[in-house]
């Protein structure tokens, strides 16, 4: 399969008053159409930063981003994002929130609310379609936000811990609904987590970095099953997958700050 | 049920007691009319004035000017707000020039502008307007500035334009301070209404109060500072409170203390 994301050479300084920051170390980085790689790394190494240069957001101090082989020049409709800190608009109801972006590419109506509805349903916040966000929970925010995204259609979904503040019952949940939504509609995902066990499950791929300025330091493929479905209850009960977790959080215990 | 309604009736204690002093003053001090008269020969002459007097007619005079004024205030200061919060150099430029213009006072202009404009309404709403500008913009500027940007980034990454992201983001993340600016250039709107009706107008409540003066009537005069005060609680209960409740209040943007 193609490379849908291909990043090179890439390394970020930030220019503060105080002097510049290095953010990142050097970082190549490949991603596959329909692949779901996850990144796993010491909190300040740079994650966030190589995320927001692959949505866009911030021009690399060194190196190249490519999106189907054509450099990113900022943000566009075909890389959703999931933000670390909820992006969704408080003065937008829920279900105005996640039909926003088919109302941007002019959906017609009935559509529209016919994906919204079939969005809200998964995501198991019915009842709550003309409620706004202030008067959502924390972990239905962030069920919005991840509803948001995916509403709109993206072929590349960058997601930036989104599952942080929401309880662990609800996670495994969602864990679960996301990999299912992968499985089923063949996104592309890069997705940044604390949690290891979260990034072994999820992922086709892991990486891991290490601390600032970080560079990946190790990539584990993650055998799945031909469905490519997930469960917590196969997941924890098989032996491979986990000793892969061991693996993954020795490398990423190495790293500590 | 009963500590709801004393809630309800905290508002009016002020009113009260002022009437209450208003009323000992009279009974033990005995001041001359002209001095400060009594509640009761105000309410008979502002009677006089509102039943085929000239009330109605400055009191549509002065809403007439205040609400061209502000709106006129509005309309330009939230627009360069938003040009001026949105570019950065347009921001340095406009800066110095606002903070310039905004230290001369209203009353400055007025024998200017009279050359200008002459006496009459217009004279008021330019003077409305140097007020209201000011606050309405810088309050937007600062609005516009701290609007979350991962809210726009977000609303960029879905496909929206840099008009869809003003629109849909910057707009309404403005709002808060947008109204805390119209609430309050409403305010100093009015002190620059009355200021230009002293002497640059023949109706409005100013000029009641100014002709007041004249003949040492001084029932007009607290008869139409009580109104004016009046008619500025209605308008920010009726006018200005029901925005606010349907859009940031609503929307969780500012804590109201109920329900929370
Ligand atoms: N706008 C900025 N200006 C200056 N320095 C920054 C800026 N953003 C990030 N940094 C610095 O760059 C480094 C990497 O930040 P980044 O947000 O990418 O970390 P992260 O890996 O996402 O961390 P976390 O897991 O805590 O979210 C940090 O040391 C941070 O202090
Ligand atoms: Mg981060």
């Amino acid at each position: 399969m193609a490379d849908k994301i291909e990043v090179s050479g890439f390394r970020h300084f930030f220019r503060t008053e105080i002097g510049s920051v290095q953010a990142t170390g050097t970082i190549d980085l490949s991603i596959k159409a329909g692949e779901f790689v996850t990144l796993v790394g010491p909190s300040g190494c740079g994650k966030t930063t190589l995320l927001k240069a692959i949505a866009g957001f911030l021009t690399p101090s060194e190196g190249n981003i490519l999106c189907d082989g054509i450099p990113v020049r900022g943000p566009g409709r075909e890389r959703g994002v999931v933000f670390q800190e909820l992006a969704i608009l408080p003065w937008r109801t829920v279900r105005r929130n996640i039909g926003h972006g088919l109302e941007i590419a002019r959906v017609p109506k009935a559509e529209r609310e016919a994906t919204v509805a079939r969005l809200i349903g998964l995501m198991g916040l019915g009842g709550f379609e003309d409620r706004y966000p202030h008067e959502l929970s924390g972990g239905m925010r962030q069920r919005v936000a991840v509803a948001r995204t995916w509403a709109a259609d993206p072929e590349v979904i960058l997601m930036d811990e989104p599952f942080a503040a929401v309880d662990a019952m609800t996670r495994l949940t969602l864990q679960e609904e996301l990999g299912r939504l992968c499985a089923a509609t063949r996104k592309t995902v890069f997705f940044i987590t604390h949690s290891v066990d979260e990034a072994v499950f999820l992922a086709d791929r892991v990486l891991v970095m290490t601390r600032r300025p970080g560079t990946i330091k190790a990539e584990l493929e993650i055998p799945r099953s031909a469905s490519g479905g997930r469960d917590w209850d196969s997941f924890t009960s098989d032996p491979l997958m986990q000793k892969i977790a061991g693996d993954v959080m020795h490398l990423v215990h190495a790293e500590r700050v | 049920m009963i500590h709801r309604w004393i809630w309800r009736l905290l508002p009016w204690v002020p009113a009260v007691i002022a009437l209450l002093a208003w009323w000992a003053w009279f009974a033990i001090d005995r001041p001359p009319a002209s001095v400060m008269p009594s509640a009761f020969a105000v309410i008979a002459t502002m009677a006089d004035l509102a039943f085929g007097g000239r009330l109605p007619g400055d009191i549509l005079a002065s809403m007439a000017r205040l609400l061209g004024g502000s709106a006129l205030g509005i309309v330009t200061g939230m627009a360069a707000g938003f040009v001026a919060g949105l570019n950065r150099p347009i921001a340095d430029f406009m800066n110095p020039l606002v903070v310039f213009f905004n230290a001369i006072s209203g009353i400055v202009w007025l024998p200017l502008v009279i050359g200008w404009l002459g006496i009459g309404s217009p004279l008021a709403i330019f003077l409305i307007w140097n007020t209201v500008f000011f606050i309405i913009f810088q309050n937007t500027v600062l609005g516009v500035q701290l609007v979350p940007e991962v809210l726009e980034l977000g609303v960029q990454s879905l496909g929206g334009s840099r008009w869809e992201t003003i629109r849909s983001v910057t707009l309404p993340g403005a709002l808060p301070y947008i109204l805390s600016g119209i609430r309050s250039g409403l305010g100093f709107g009015w002190r620059a209404l009355i200021a230009a009706e002293l002497v640059g107008a023949t109706t409005g409540l100013g000029q009641l109060i100014f002709s007041g003066a004249e003949y040492h009537r001084a029932d007009i005069i607290v008869g139409g500072c009580l109104l004016i005060g009046a008619i500025a609680m209605a308008m920010d209960r009726w006018l200005l409170l029901p925005i606010e409740k349907r859009t940031v209040i609503r929307w969780g943007l500012v804590a109201t203390g109920q329900g929370r």
